[in-house]
């Protein structure tokens, strides 16, 4: 497969009357992504909103965030699956409005967190402090079941996202990434003499907030299954879930999924790159028994040397990363696992809520407990009752000048399991 | 395999009381339910679905719901450590965390749906 990535560098978002990108500054016609967006007759209104970054400004409670692109060759516009008809993504070219996203708020529960500071010690934490943000707010008509609420805001951010993405059709590149790979043979015969080395990417999948899409396919329902890298990169993979902020994998996150392209760039340096097998964080310890069985018998039947493993969430998948890094290291094949920890205030206890002594080369993508202090912001985007979630943890979070204490799970991407965040490791 | 399907729902949840027959209630907290869970554990029934979350925001939940069956075999090691080590996970960081009270109702439903997917795994996975 052959994906060109090209990406034309975006400076700036105005709301205005038509949709284009002009010297970089990117125009979105605000009446018409509403009225295309309430289409969908779920949607009571949509209220959209401009972050920068060094705003003063507050983004909360965030569901989602998505690259809006365009596919101006090859098949598979958009999300095959999910908001578009099926097809094999993969192949092609896509134009990229590399430096915006598309940011959805929708408060589905009231202890949703997902904060997106866009200044200050806050924009230190997210990655997405640093795109220019189209924020588009779903309000849904009333009476919606809350995993109706769910699709539906969800569907919306897609939408918009390749809504937005359109306006980059025409526009020459600022750069142009190309991710081309084999099948496994021929790679192998490019490269024999190189480790093979396969990427097992968990998804939490265990229901409402608490979901993943692979080409639209809930992950609570599959067995674990191999994906080209491209396909990913092509946005094969969509979040469906909003609970988990600091450590949620945004679809944005899978567009961009920072393990897939570190790998990419050693493949035929100093590895050979299997593919991703995307394997889903069931909630039963049968069904957690199953997938982690048979993500190793995937990695054994590649032929792997060694397996990078990334998590999503905290708690019961730390059971899952753990017994496919067992079952892994038992079979002779070499495990690096990627995950997050929460080990206290002070950094101090137990990081995982599971161990295992298999487990011994281990990157840490940051401490999910660490308070930061966030000061009040000039204007909050989405739902300032939620800011009321987040200052409910413990005594004394909200001090007097409105500053208030959180941990960083409550930040979006703060933490980031897949690597794609601000943290970085200190040796000592 | 007939009697494979049954299943106890160990739960504070009132929704889940109100929504199934097989509960066994107990009027308390989260954490009093882990122990429910545990000691049910230790006189040899199976645990189901996995005790904590998958995500910290979980673990401030007023509400707990976990699925259970009698098993003939005795006590598994498996189902023993699980719940044990749930219990000190959960305590670790509830030590420096309040219950989100506030969100009680929020918690409730979402613990709900949460079981509701547990179920239908647990359909798919166990016959």
């Amino acid at each position: 497969m052959k994906l060109e990535l090209r990406r034309i560098h975006i400076k700036d978002i105005q709301l205005g009357n038509e949709t284009t990108v002009k010297n970089g500054v990117l125009t979105v016609n605000k009446e018409e992504l509403i009225s295309k967006l309430k289409e969908d007759e779920r949607i009571k209104d949509v209220k959209l909103d401009v972050a920068r970054p060094g705003e003063k400004v507050r983004i909360i409670p965030v569901k989602d965030v998505i690259e809006p692109r365009v596919k101006i060759e090859g098949e598979g516009n958009g999300f095959p699956g999910v908001s578009t008809k099926m097809a094999q993504l993969g192949d092609g070219k896509v134009n990229v409005l590399y430096g915006a996203a598309i940011v959805t708020v929708g408060d589905i529960v009231g202890f949703q967190e997902g904060v997106v500071d866009m200044w200050g010690e806050g924009a230190k934490w997210t990655p997405f402090s640093q795109t220019f943000n189209l924020v588009v707010d779903i309000i849904p008509v009333e009476g919606l079941a809350p995993h109706v609420h769910e699709t539906t805001v969800r569907l919306a951010g897609l939408k918009a996202a390749e809504f937005v993405g359109e306006a980059g059709r025409s526009v020459e590149p600022d750069e142009v990434l190309v991710y081309e790979m084999g099948s496994h043979a021929e790679e192998s015969k490019k490269y024999p003499d190189l480790p093979k080395v396969a990427y097992v990417e968990m998804l939490i999948s265990q229901g409402l907030l608490h979901d993943g899409y692979i080409y639209g396919v809930n992950s609570q329902l599959i067995l674990p299954t191999l994906l080209h890298p491209n396909e990913e990169l092509d946005g094969a993979v969509i979040s469906g879930n909003c609970v988990a902020a600091c450590d949620k994998i945004t679809t944005y996150q899978h567009q961009n999924n920072s393990a897939i392209l570190d790998l990419y760039a050693e493949h035929g340096k100093t590895i050979n790159f299997l593919g991703v097998i995307l394997t889903p964080e069931l909630t039963t310890l049968e069904g957690k028994f199953r997938t982690c069985d048979y993500t190793a018998k995937l990695c054994k039947s590649l032929g792997a040397d060694g397996v990078i493993i990334s998590e999503e969430g905290y708690g019961n998948p730390d059971s899952d990363l753990l017994m496919i890094c067992k079952r892994l290291e038992d079979s002779g094949i070499k495990t690096v696992l990627i995950t997050d920890e929460c080990s206290g205030w002070d950094g101090m206890s137990q990081p995982l809520a599971d161990t295992a002594k298999e487990a011994i080369a281990v990157v840490s993508t940051g401490n999910v407990s660490h308070v930061v202090t966030l000061p009040p912001a000039d204007r909050v985007i989405g739902n300032d009752k939620a800011i009321a979630t987040l200052a409910g943890g413990w005594e004394g979070c909200l001090e007097e000048d409105g500053s208030l204490k959180c941990e960083l799970n409550a930040v979006i991407g703060a933490t980031s399991e897949i690597g794609y965040h601000n943290c970085t490791v200190k040796l000592y | 395999m007939k009697n494979n399907m049954s299943y106890q729902i160990v739960t504070n949840n009132p929704n889940v009381k109100k929504d199934y027959k097989e509960v066994i209630f107990v009027e308390g907290s989260f954490e009093d339910v882990l122990f429910k869970v545990r000691d049910l554990v230790h006189t040899g029934f199976e645990l189901i679905n996995h005790p904590l979350g998958a995500s910290l925001r979980m673990f401030f939940s007023p509400y707990r719901s976990i699925i259970v069956r009698e098993n003939i075999d005795k006590t598994n090691n498996i189902y023993a450590e699980t719940i044990e080590n749930s219990i000190v996970n959960y305590q670790k960081h509830m030590s420096v965390r309040n219950v989100d009270v506030v969100n009680g109702e929020d918690y409730a439903l979402i613990d709900a749906e949460l079981l509701k997917s547990a179920l239908d795994e647990y359909e798919r996975v166990y016959n």
